[in-house]
C-alpha cells in the first residue's frame, strides 16, 4: 500500500481494539485504589477459603494439563502420528469450555451415564448413589474439565513451535548428535529440548493458568459452591443490584487478579532455577552397556530371498510412544463421549435412573430452540462479525504498519488475553457505562470483538510477517500491482493461517461468558448466558441441547478452515 | 575389533535404497564413502548410528567390536558423529557442551578434563561464552572435541567439512583425522568432494 492514506488502514485496529481496551483496562485500575471496597472484601467471610479454592484448582489444572501436554508430545513428537495429532487437537479447541463442563457434569452426576454403568454392570443400584462429583467442595470436577480443555490447547502450542521448519531441523540435530553422545530421549528432552522450548511457552502457560485461576462459567456449572471459587464470589458481587456489593466485587476482581500474579511469579523464579540449574543441564550421560553379544537373530531363507526377521532399529521413544498414544486416545475419546452423551440427551425426555438408554425419544428440546433461535441467531451473528472484522482490522494492520510496531499490539494482546476475563470485563462495563454503549448492539460487538482480535493476531504474526517478500519482488518484476499481488499470491499463500486465524476468533467468540453478560445488561442473550442460566433449571434435555448448540458451530468453523485452508497440492 | 557391516541395506517400505554391503573398517581407519546425491550416503550412516528416520528402515547386521547393533538403541551403540552442522547446542556455554557428552562422574574431574580438552583445542578461557560467538572453524573443533569426549568406539562423519571455507577446510580435515587415528577410532567418512578422501584410505562407492 502506497502514499499518505498508508496509516490510515491502522486506525480500524486502534479504535476498535486498542482504544477500547486501553480505556477498559483504565478504568479497572481505578478499583483498585477505592479504599471502601477493599474494607469491605476482608470483611467477605468467605474470601479466603475462596481465594485458596481459585488457586488451588487453577493450580492443578494448569500443571496436570502441562504434564500430560509434555508426556503425549515427548511420545509422539516426530512419529507418523504427529501431522494427525497437530490437527485433531484443533478441533478438541474448538469445544467451548462451558459445552465440555455441561458434558462432563452429565457423565459424572450422581444420576450420571457413569453412575448408570456401575449401577448396569455391577452393583444393580435403583435409586443414584450419593456421590459428591460435580459441585465437589474441592473443585476436583472443575479441575477435570480445566485439563481436559487445556491440555489440547498446550499441545496446540508446543506443535506450532515444533513444527516451525526452522525449529524442527535444528531439533532434529540436536537429537541426533545428543543420542550420538550416549543420551537417552528423556534426557534429551529435558536437557535440550525443553529448555530451549518453554521459554517461548511462558504466555500460553500464564494464559493456562489465569484462565482456569479465574474462569466463572465453568465454576458455575461444575465448580464448587459452599464456598464457590473466589471467580465466583467476585461474579455474584459485581451482578449485585447494591453499589456497595459491587465495589467489593471489584476490589475482588483486583485481589484474585494480584495473587494470581504473585504465584505465576513464584512459580516462574522456581521454574526458572531448576531448569537453569548449570550443572544439572550439561550433566553427561548415563553409561549403559546394553549391548548383547549374541542378540540378533538370524535372517531366514524362503524360497531363496532372505528374509530378515526384524530391522535393525530400536527406536529411542519406544515406551514412551505407546503410553502417549493412550493418553492420546483417552483424551479424544472424552471428547467423543461427551458430545455423543448430549446428543443422547438432547432427545431423551424420559430417562429413569439405573438404565443405560433413554425410554423414549424425542425432538422437543430442539423444536423449543427453533422456535425461539435469538440466543443461537446472536451468538453466530456475532463470531461472524467479530471474527470477520478482526481480520480486515489485522490484514489492515499488517500491510500498512512496519513489523516492529507488532509490539504494542501483542502486548495489548496479552494483558487482554492474560488478564482474568473479570477485571477486564469490569473495567469495560464502566467505560461502556458512560458512553452509554451496555445493553446495545455495538457494545456487545465491541466485547467480543477484543478477545477475538487478541487472539487472531497473536495467531497471524507470525506466518504473516515472515511471508517471504522476494514473492512481492518477483510479482513486481512480472508488472503486477498490489492489489492483483494481494489476491493472486500473498492471501491464496498464506490462506492455511488465515482460515485457522478465522476459525480461532469464531471459537473465542462463541465462547464468551463475562463479557457478554456484563455489556448485555439484560438486553441481549447469548448462547452461553442461556447454558448457564439453564444449569439451575431442570429441563435436562434442553440443557443438553444448548449445550450441543455451544459445540456444533466452533467446530464445523474448525473443520471447515482445514478444509479451505488446505493445499492445493495436498492429498 | 573394528566396524563391521555384513549385507547392510536401507529400504524405503520395499524399495531398497542402496544395495547390499558389506565391509570392515579397522581401528584407526578412515574409510570413506562416496556417491552422487540420493544415493544413500546419509541413509547408510544412520542405519549404522541406528537413528533412521521413519519410514526408512535397515536390514542386515552391524557389528562393532564383536558385538551385534542389532535392536540397540542409538544411545548406547556408543557410537559418535559429526554433522554438516556443527549442532553444538545454542542453550549451553562452550564448556558446558563438552561436559555434554562426558560420562557422569566427580564435578571436579569432569571440569578439568573439559578445560584440558579446551586448551589442547587452543580455546583456553572459551569455557563461559556462548556457541554463536565462535568462529566455524572454532565451532567445527569444538563439535569434534565433544564427540570425542563422549569416548565413541566409532565415528561416522557426515560431510562434516562441506561447510566450511576452502582456507579452513584443510586444516580442520587434518585436525580431525589426526585426532581420530590418535585415539585408533574406527571412522566411516561420507564426503562429495574427493580432496577429503585421506591418503591411501579405502572408498566405497554407493
Amino acid at each position: 500500500m502506497r502514499g499518505g492514506s498508508k496509516h490510515l488502514a491502522a486506525l480500524p485496529l486502534v479504535l476498535l481494539f486498542g482504544l477500547p481496551l486501553i480505556a477498559s483496562l483504565l478504568y479497572a485500575l481505578i478499583s483498585l485504589f477505592d479504599r471502601e471496597g477493599w474494607a469491605a472484601l476482608f470483611g467477605h467471610p468467605q474470601i479466603w477459603p475462596a481465594l485458596f479454592l481459585s488457586l488451588f484448582t487453577g493450580l492443578s489444572a494448569a500443571v496436570l494439563s502441562l504434564g500430560l501436554a509434555l508426556i503425549i508430545v515427548v511420545g509422539l513428537y516426530g512419529s507418523t502420528r504427529w501431522p494427525r495429532l497437530s490437527r485433531r487437537v484443533g478441533s478438541m479447541l474448538a469445544v467451548p469450555h462451558l459445552a465440555m463442563a455441561l458434558g462432563i457434569a452429565f457423565l459424572i452426576m450422581p444420576s450420571g451415564l457413569i453412575a448408570r454403568a456401575i449401577a448396569t454392570l455391577v452393583t444393580g443400584w435403583q435409586i443414584p448413589p450419593q456421590w459428591i462429583s460435580n459441585h465437589d467442595p474441592y473443585g476436583l470436577s472443575l479441575i477435570a474439565v480445566l485439563v481436559i480443555k487445556e491440555t489440547p490447547f498446550l499441545i496446540w502450542i508446543f506443535a506450532s513451535i515444533l513444527n516451525r521448519e526452522d525449529v524442527s531441523r535444528n531439533l532434529g540435530g540436536q537429537r541426533a548428535a545428543a543420542l550420538s553422545l550416549g543420551h537417552g530421549i528423556g534426557s534429551i528432552w529435558m536437557r535440550i529440548f525443553l529448555p530451549q522450548i518453554l521459554p517461548k511457552m511462558i504466555w500460553p502457560l500464564v494464559i493456562v493458568f489465569v484462565y482456569s485461576a479465574s474462569v466463572v462459567d465453568v465454576a458455575l456449572v461444575i465448580g464448587p459452591t459452599q464456598p464457590p471459587t473466589l471467580s465466583n464470589v467476585v461474579w455474584a458481587d459485581i451482578n449485585d443490584a447494591d453499589v456497595f456489593n459491587t465495589a467489593r466485587g471489584a476490589a475482588g476482581a483486583w485481589f484474585l487478579t494480584l495473587a494470581i500474579a504473585a504465584v505465576a511469579v513464584i512459580i516462574w523464579v522456581l521454574t526458572r532455577t531448576i531448569l537453569t540449574k548449570r550443572s544439572w543441564l550439561a550433566a553427561g550421560p548415563v553409561r549403559r552397556d546394553l549391548i548383547r553379544p549374541f542378540g540378533a537373530p538370524s535372517p531366514r531363507e524362503k524360497g531363496g530371498v532372505k528374509i530378515f526377521p526384524s530391522p535393525l532399529e530400536k527406536v529411542p521413544e519406544g515406551r514412551m510412544r505407546s503410553l502417549a498414544k493412550l493418553k492420546f486416545l483417552a483424551l479424544t475419546f472424552i471428547y467423543i463421549i461427551v458430545a455423543l452423551i448430549l446428543l443422547l440427551l438432547s432427545i431423551a425426555p424420559m430417562w429413569p435412573f439405573p438404565n443405560l438408554f433413554p425410554e423414549a425419544l424425542d425432538f422437543k428440546a430442539w423444536w423449543r430452540v427453533t422456535d425461539n433461535p435469538t440466543a443461537l441467531l446472536t451468538s453466530l451473528t456475532l463470531a461472524v462479525s467479530t471474527s470477520g472484522t478482526a481480520l480486515v482490522l489485522i490484514l489492515a494492520w499488517m500491510e500498512s504498519q512496519p513489523a516492529r510496531r507488532d509490539r504494542t499490539v501483542l502486548v495489548l494482546s496479552a494483558l487482554a488475553l492474560g488478564l482474568p476475563a473479570l477485571l477486564l470485563s469490569l473495567g469495560q462495563y464502566r467505560v461502556f457505562l458512560n458512553l452509554n454503549l451496555t445493553g446495545s448492539a455495538i457494545g456487545l460487538f465491541l466485547a467480543h470483538i477484543i478477545p477475538v482480535t487478541a487472539y487472531m493476531f497473536i495467531v497471524l504474526c507470525g506466518p504473516y510477517r515472515s511471508f517471504d517478500s522476494r514473492w512481492r519482488a518477483s510479482a513486481s518484476g512480472l508488472m503486477v500491482g498490489y492489489w492483483r499481488y494481494m489476491r493472486q499470491i500473498k492471501l491464496p499463500l498464506l490462506k492455511a493461517p488465515l482460515f485457522a486465524a478465522c476459525a480461532i476468533g469464531f471459537a473465542v467468540s462463541f465462547g464468551q461468558y463475562v463479557p457478554a453478560q456484563l455489556i448485555a445488561a439484560g438486553r441481549y442473550s447469548t448462547l452461553p448466558m442461556e447454558a448457564v442460566t439453564m444449569t439451575s433449571g431442570t429441563n435436562r434435555p434442553l440443557t443438553a441441547a444448548f449445550a450441543l448448540l455451544l459445540m456444533v458451530p466452533p467446530l464445523v468453523a474448525f473443520l471447515a478452515a482445514a478444509f479451505f485452508g488446505k493445499s492445493r497440492w495436498s492429498a | 575389533m573394528s566396524l563391521i557391516a555384513q549385507n547392510l541395506s536401507v529400504y524405503f517400505g520395499d524399495v531398497r535404497i542402496f544395495e547390499p554391503l558389506s565391509f570392515s573398517v579397522s581401528l584407526g581407519e578412515i574409510v570413506t564413502i562416496m556417491g552422487p546425491s540420493g544415493s544413500g550416503k546419509t541413509s547408510l550412516l544412520s542405519a549404522v548410528a541406528g537413528d533412521l528416520p521413519h519410514p526408512l528402515y535397515s536390514v542386515g547386521d552391524i557389528f562393532l567390536n564383536e558385538r551385534n547393533l542389532k535392536n540397540v538403541a542409538p544411545e548406547n551403540r556408543r557410537i559418535g558423529r559429526l554433522f554438516q552442522d556443527d549442532l553444538l547446542f545454542p542453550h549451553l556455554t562452550v564448556g558446558e557442551n563438552l561436559l555434554f557428552g562426558m560420562t557422569r562422574g566427580p564435578k571436579t574431574e569432569r571440569t578439568a578434563m573439559m578445560m584440558t580438552a579446551l586448551g589442547r583445542l587452543e580455546l583456553a578461557g572459551f569455557e563461559n561464552r556462548a556457541p554463536h560467538t565462535l568462529s566455524g572453524g572454532q565451532r567445527s573443533r569444538v563439535a569434534l572435541m565433544r564427540s570425542l569426549l563422549a569416548k565413541p568406539d566409532a565415528m561416522l562423519l557426515d560431510e562434516p567439512f562441506s561447510k566450511l571455507d576452502k582456507s579452513l577446510r584443510a586444516t580442520i580435515r587434518d585436525y580431525t583425522f589426526t585426532h581420530l587415528r590418535a585415539r585408533n577410532i574406527p571412522t566411516l567418512l561420507v564426503t562429495h568432494d574427493p580432496e577429503d578422501v585421506p591418503k591411501d584410505g579405502r572408498v566405497i562407492y554407493v
